[in-house]
């Protein structure tokens, strides 16, 4: 299963991620084959160069916002069993997801370009509001487990779904979802009104890579709450697979469409809500899990 | 080659345009962003992002400076396409068909790889900023060409972070004649109706909406905005119009995020940027309803909002780009 598994992940990726990109493409008033268009652009597209960048750590940037959703997919169910079911799964899908702290960092400050370096400084400012609430939730479940295991997180949830007595950790989840991936109301750091922060010098292969990058951790973030709050691969009569994946593709479509019904979020306003609201809220819902654990 | 010219061709169906307009430029920019939409194309953001330059108009000097450095910084393959002021459906749409047909050929190549190596920059210097803390100083102008930002505008700024520290406001131009033609044609003693210029201006009102809603990072609304207007210029009649805006309002007004990031934003005379949307969400409800006014036009146009610098002194960029584009600013106009 697990080879199976190394050869069905990167193909559900990208099956995944072009999924997204063609909902988004339609409900941005495109047409749904505008991801392949925008594929085929960016693969002939010049590379463009600014003035003096450093093209190592650019390289380096967009390259690991590619490997970073890729390494935290690893512990994700996708029916039954990860392929890596690693004892200290949930750290690591966490450690992989900060890693793109690093990697939109590099990338917004290598091109030597004003809107990229704020699009950057605008998300480790998010990364400072999300990073706390979101793990508080993902403890919450590793809690509600007894185990930081993938696979022992969708066992303990045969009988109930997390989701149902941890409402409030899923919805953190969620918001840090696509805080994560910035995308949607946590978009500013790729924001229109710094023509495309982070991105906004970035062409051909490199963007190519960075857009992939950020499709793949919105697919990641989506198929993450699947073992964390809904049950992983448990449903009635579809074999375990295809019900992780159909509620992936929920919460995928979910946080596509959010996007078109939400304006951005600015941090010097979240951040607030964020640690006086929603990390309080953790903490409530991180007690009411120990309570009935114990 | 063969892979390269399929690419091509496939990349060619979905070209990504920025438009740049100069202050002549209103009308051809807006039938161009209608067509746009027509053919279900998505703007880009960044010239790095796009594959066609469009420019609307007739830019002056300093403009047709940034449009030459913005066209030599587009990555290959590339168009471009440059539109009089006054063009037509038409034109506009066979100057877009011919510029898709050189993409799809790979024609005109960029430069390649950038530019020269401009040897000795001078580092930032440096100088305390809000909190203390001594951190580099960038000089960087806004505009005059930036996705959603005022025609001719430019705001000089020094930049520490993302905090303005300094800025000053230039105009390249007069400002648009396109928005003030029905008073100006009026002031010239020809006919011209309310209902012909509560239309212009309910045009105007939704074009400067769809930059805000754009900037505050809600590309859905601004698109709703836009449609809206793009109906009005095309003389659609008033009762195909106040049900799309009705709609289109309330959606906006029910938006908490987007009182919450609006309030308090650039206090003004008039309000914070919140109530500068409500009042502009009502004046676009009472142009609407009278475009179909057939008394002739005997008020002067209501004077436009000025953009005072000072107010975006401390501001962060996020913040400053939302208070020019609730402010949605003109020149100072030296006749009137």
């Amino acid at each position: 299963m697990p080879e199976l598994g190394l050869l069905a992940l990167p193909l559900a990726l990208v099956v995944l991620g072009l999924a997204a990109a063609g909902l988004d493409a339609v409900l941005s008033g495109g047409r749904a084959s505008a991801p392949f268009g925008e594929i085929a652009r960016l693969l002939v597209q010049q590379r463009r160069r600014t003035t003096r960048p450093d093209v190592l750590l650019l390289r380096v940037g967009v390259i690991s916002l590619v490997a970073a959703p890729l390494l935290a997919a690893v512990v994700i169910p996708l029916g039954d069993a990860p392929v890596a079911d690693l004892s200290a799964g949930i750290v690591w899908f966490n450690a992989m997801e900060v890693c793109v702290w690093g990697a939109l960092w590099l990338t917004g400050w290598s091109v030597n370009s004003v809107f990229p370096l704020v699009g950057a400084y605008r998300f480790v400012a998010q990364g400072l509001a999300y990073e706390l609430p979101h793990m508080f939730a993902l403890i919450t479940v590793a809690l509600g487990a007894g185990s930081l295991r993938m696979s022992e997180a969708v066992q303990a949830q045969q009988g109930l779904w997390f989701v149902v007595w941890m409402p409030l950790a899923f919805l953190i989840y969620l918001v840090s979802a696509l805080a994560m991936a910035f995308w949607g109301p946590m978009s500013q750091p790729v924001g229109s009104d710094l023509a495309g922060g982070v991105r906004a010098e970035l062409a051909g292969p490199d963007r190519l890579l960075f857009q992939a990058g950020r499709y793949a951790l919105l697919v990641v973030a989506a198929g993450a709450a699947v073992p964390l709050f809904l049950g992983g691969g448990a449903g009635p009569v579809l074999p375990g697979w295809l019900w992780a994946l159909v509620k992936t593709v929920a919460v995928l479509a979910l946080l596509v469409w959010v996007r078109h019904r939400v304006p951005a979020v600015r941090m010097d306003r979240f951040t607030q809500v964020s640690w006086l609201v929603l990390i309080p809220l953790a903490l409530v819902q991180l007690l009411v899990v120990g309570i009935v654990v114990v | 080659m063969v892979v390269t010219g399929w690419l091509l061709r496939r990349a060619a169906r979905h070209p990504r345009p920025f438009l740049v307009s100069a202050a002549d430029g209103t009308r051809a920019r807006l039938r161009c962003e209608a067509e746009i939409a027509r053919r279900r194309w998505r703007p880009a953001l960044s010239p790095a992002e796009a594959g066609l330059l469009v420019v609307c108009g007739a830019p002056g000097d300093e403009l047709s400076e940034a449009v030459r450095t913005i066209w030599d910084g587009l990555p290959s393959p590339r168009a471009r396409a440059d539109l009089p002021g006054d063009a037509s459906h038409d034109l506009v749409a066979h100057a877009l068909d011919r510029a898709v047909a050189r993409l799809a050929d790979g024609a005109a190549p960029g430069r390649p790889h950038g530019g020269p190596d401009p040897g000795d920059l001078p580092m930032a210097d440096r100088g305390p900023d809000r909190d203390g803390l001594s951190l580099d100083r960038l000089h960087v102008p806004l505009g005059p060409v930036l996705p959603d930002w005022p025609s001719g505008l430019v705001v000089e700024t020094v930049l520490q972070g993302d905090v303005i520290q300094e800025a000053t406001v230039r105009w390249l131009e007069d400002g648009e004649p396109f928005w003030a033609e029905p008073w100006d044609r009026a002031a010239a003693g020809r006919p011209v109706t309310r209902g012909e210029a509560g239309r212009r201006r309910a045009a105007a009102h939704l074009d400067g909406l769809g930059r805000l809603l754009s900037v505050a990072g809600w590309p859905a609304a601004a698109r709703s905005a836009r449609t809206v207007r793009d109906r009005l210029l095309a003389d659609a009649p008033r009762e195909a119009l106040t049900a799309p805006y009705e709609r289109l309002a309330r959606q906006v007004r029910r938006s908490g995020t987007l009182r919450w990031m609006l309030r308090g934003v650039g206090p003004a005379g008039d309000g914070d940027a919140l109530a500068r949307l409500e009042a502009r969400l009502t004046a676009t409800r009472a142009a609407i309803g009278s475009i179909a006014d057939e008394a002739p036009l005997d008020e002067d146009r209501p004077a436009g909002n000025l953009l005072n610098p000072d107010l975006l002194v401390g501001a962060e960029l996020a913040t400053a780009r939302l208070m020019v584009a609730s402010l949605d600013p003109g020149p100072a106009v030296a006749h009137a």
